[in-house]
């Protein structure tokens, strides 16, 4: 019995995490390029559940569609909030940043809140499970696992393949050197922000295919904190640390459950969320900048 | 002598005005409320502040005004958004009594909320009513002028317990899971009481932190203890999830009763046939019949506007696509007992006006009206709701039925397939 619940919840541990480390690779995009923290990264997320909810509710359209709008709506999105906010504020103190973006999540909030009202909604996707014997997986769970997957890959191989990853790749090693090369900074600055932002709302529909209830325009507070604890673990600069940041999390918060569910008396629940952060700091103390982050 | 004869009389004046502005019917009377208009309470604030504003107005218009000292006097309801945030709450409770100087102060939605205002209340001696925390720990606090419309939350579970007692006598495992919040652990510790003194045996009990976004480890173990029926959740959000987390892991049991969520009509909307057969224990619900003459058989006094009424103000004030749920309905007989104890005491003062509701009784709409001396609310009855083919059917108490159980409740493979849950 220990044994099928642990690995039970060690699969979905990971498919969780994929879909955790995907929703923190925006974050960690923008940190990695811009040093910018986007406190505002929860509303993001939550815009993406909106734009599934509002295509597949209201139009019919399949979530996995949504993946792509979503990603364009975020790009949408981030140019505006960089050429309008970001911009004027890179070189000025954390704290500027800091509540620029707490105001950007803010507003976007109470937009989604006037549009679409304060009521948590839903939707059912029906497109089948997989019963593991040890565990049932969803197939709207494994698609979200699949895509996070997928997302992390392409932009992989967009950073290392593309003239204009390498442009950004070459901001962030040193921008100065970059703008005597020739490279237009600001231009990577906008694309940065804007491509961070464009992950995170898709992120927010891989989140909805995962658990497609609770939406509402406050949803974001609880991912934008883990976001940041998979940020730290990940390398906060590091958008592929992120990823793996976000399966490691993935695994400990549902595999240390059957661990601590068997000792008497306490609440395996309360001990998950604390070994996460004690994990945490035994990394930050062993390696500063996270698990794959840059020196 | 001469000197002192004046100062006597000045002083007698003096008196005399004081008096006559004691015992003088102020212009108005003000209800202060730091409302959750926002924040992850909006949806139970929103349905809050219309289901006061429906009571005002029918105060204000059908029954015309309060009565103190031969004098009607009007309503006015002075609210802020404190953003479902504690630290608002506090600080919103201090503007409304020493900036705006309203005479009563309505609680914000939830057992914390509500808990976290109480002392700022109490320190200035200001009548503090409670209509949407449920804990019974808000009233253990020795508070003198907290005084509680909504049930407590012990009770909540009594009445599902007694059902699947009566209807099912086999079913004896029940599985408790819940978030770990004041409400939702008094809600639970009232329920294992119920429980063990009725013979049922508690298989499974656990907690989830609040804010939780996955609930798998814990619903994977509770699958592994077997029960018969699970009595779960906390609030809205986190009772979506349960709900759409045991449909995702196929975890069949034959009844599933979730506090706070399911009731609400958006439940339904996010789960669609998910949610059916699922129950919850709600404090009202469209549909429960208490009337002048159920108040007269009863013995008790009755106010405020019918169930019609009540709708057709509710949607007034907020919109005509807009149901009142439970939250509205205990918000709105919150200003019926504050105006009953306001004409009682036939004063607007704060002491004397919680004396009065200490020994009040009556009926509204939202059914009985009692409190006991800590201010606990005793007189109310709650009911047993269940998703029926997409509609709520009060199926306990047998004298609040609108409808029979449905018992053994489908299993989500069935309801995958359509299956709609059909009382035998």
């Amino acid at each position: 019995m220990f044994f099928e619940q642990l690995g039970g919840n060690l699969i979905q541990g990971v498919v969780l995490g994929a879909v955790y480390g995907m929703a923190t690779m925006g974050l960690s995009l923008i940190f990695g390029v811009l040093k910018v923290v986007n406190v505002g990264h929860g509303a993001f997320i939550m815009v993406g559940a909106f734009v599934t909810l509002f295509l597949f509710s209201s139009l019919g359209i399949s979530p996995i569609i949504a993946i792509p709008v979503a990603f364009m709506v975020g790009m949408g999105l981030g140019f505006i909030f960089y050429y309008t906010t970001i911009r004027k504020l890179i070189k000025a103190p954390e704290l500027a940043t800091l509540l620029a973006t707490f105001s950007i999540g803010v507003l976007l909030e109470e937009l989604i809140k006037l549009i679409f009202g304060s009521e948590f909604r839903g939707y059912n996707w029906a497109v089948g499970k997989i019963d593991l014997g040890i565990t049932v997986l969803p197939m709207s769970k494994l698609y979200a696992c699949i895509g996070s997957i997928l997302i992390a890959v392409l932009l992989f191989l967009w950073f290392k393949k593309t003239r204009a990853g390498s442009a950004v790749r070459s901001v962030v090693e040193d921008s100065e050197g970059a703008r005597v090369c020739g490279i237009n900074v600001g231009g990577a600055y906008a694309l940065s922000f804007s491509l961070g932002i464009g992950l995170t709302v898709a992120s927010g529909v891989l989140l909805t295919m995962f658990i497609p209830v609770g939406i509402n325009p406050y949803m974001g507070g609880g991912y934008t904190l883990k976001a940041f604890v998979i940020a730290v673990l990940g390398g906060l600069s590091s958008p592929y640390g992120a990823f793996f940041g976000g399966l490691v999390f993935g695994l400990i918060e549902n595999g240390s459950y059957t661990l601590f569910a068997y000792i008497p008396g306490v609440e395996p629940f309360a001990l998950t969320r604390f070994l996460s952060f004690v994990i945490l700091l035994v990394i930050l103390l062993i390696r500063p900048t996270g698990i794959l982050s840059a020196k | 002598m001469k000197r002192s004869l004046v100062g006597g009389f000045i002083v007698f004046m003096f008196l005399l005005a004081g008096i006559s502005f004691a015992g003088a019917a102020p212009d108005k009377i003000v209800i202060g409320h730091p409302a959750c208009l926002s924040g992850k309470f909006a949806k139970a604030g929103e349905q809050a502040v219309g289901g006061i504003k429906a009571c005002v107005e029918w105060v204000n218009t059908t029954y015309g005004g309060v009565e103190i000292g031969g004098k009607k006097v009007p309503l006015d309801y002075k609210y802020y958004d404190c953003e479902s945030k504690k630290e608002a709450v506090t600080s919103l409770i201090g503007r409304l009594v020493s900036v705006d100087k309203v005479n009563v102060v309505f609680a914000p939605y939830s057992s914390g909320l509500t808990l976290r205002g109480a002392p700022v209340t109490e320190s200035r001696q200001m009548l503090y009513m409670d209509h949407g925390g449920a804990s019974n720990e808000i009233f253990q606090q020795g508070f003198r002028y907290v005084v509680q419309t909504i049930g407590p939350a012990t009770s909540y579970h009594e009445g599902t317990l007694d059902m699947i007692h009566k209807i099912a006598p086999d079913d004896k495992k029940v599985a408790l899971a819940y978030e770990d919040s004041e409400f939702a652990k008094m809600v639970m510790l009232g329920a294992k009481e119920h429980a063990k003194k009725l013979g049922f045996e508690v298989v499974f009990e656990r907690t989830y932190p609040k804010g939780v976004t996955d609930l798998t480890p814990l619903l994977s173990a509770l699958k592994a203890s077997k029960p018969d029926f699970v009595l779960g959740g906390g609030h809205f959000e986190d009772g979506q999830l349960f709900n759409r987390q045991m449909a995702d892991l196929d975890i069949n049991t034959n009844g599933l009763s979730l506090i706070a969520a399911a009731t609400l009509p958006a439940f339904y909307k996010a789960l669609t046939t998910m949610a059916e057969g699922v129950m919850g224990p709600s404090h009202w619900e469209y549909g429960v019949k208490y009337s002048a003459e159920e108040a007269k058989a009863a013995g008790l006094p009755w106010i405020g506007p019918s169930q019609e009424e009540f709708m057709a103000l509710f949607k007034k004030h907020t919109s005509e696509d807009m149901l009142p749920d439970y939250h509205a309905a205990e918000a709105g007989a919150q200003v019926l007992a504050y105006v009953l104890g306001v004409q009682k005491a036939n004063a607007i003062d704060s002491t004397k006006v919680r004396d009065a509701l200490g020994s009040l009784k009556f009926m509204s709409f939202y059914g009985g009206w009692d409190v006991d001396d800590s201010g606990l609310q005793v007189g109310h009855t709650m009911v047993d709701v269940q998703w029926q083919d997409g509609k709520r059917v009060i199926v306990w108490p047998k004298a609040a039925q609108t409808g029979k159980v449905c018992y053994p409740m489908p299993t989500f493979q069935e309801k995958a397939k359509g299956v709609k849950a059909v009382p035998k």
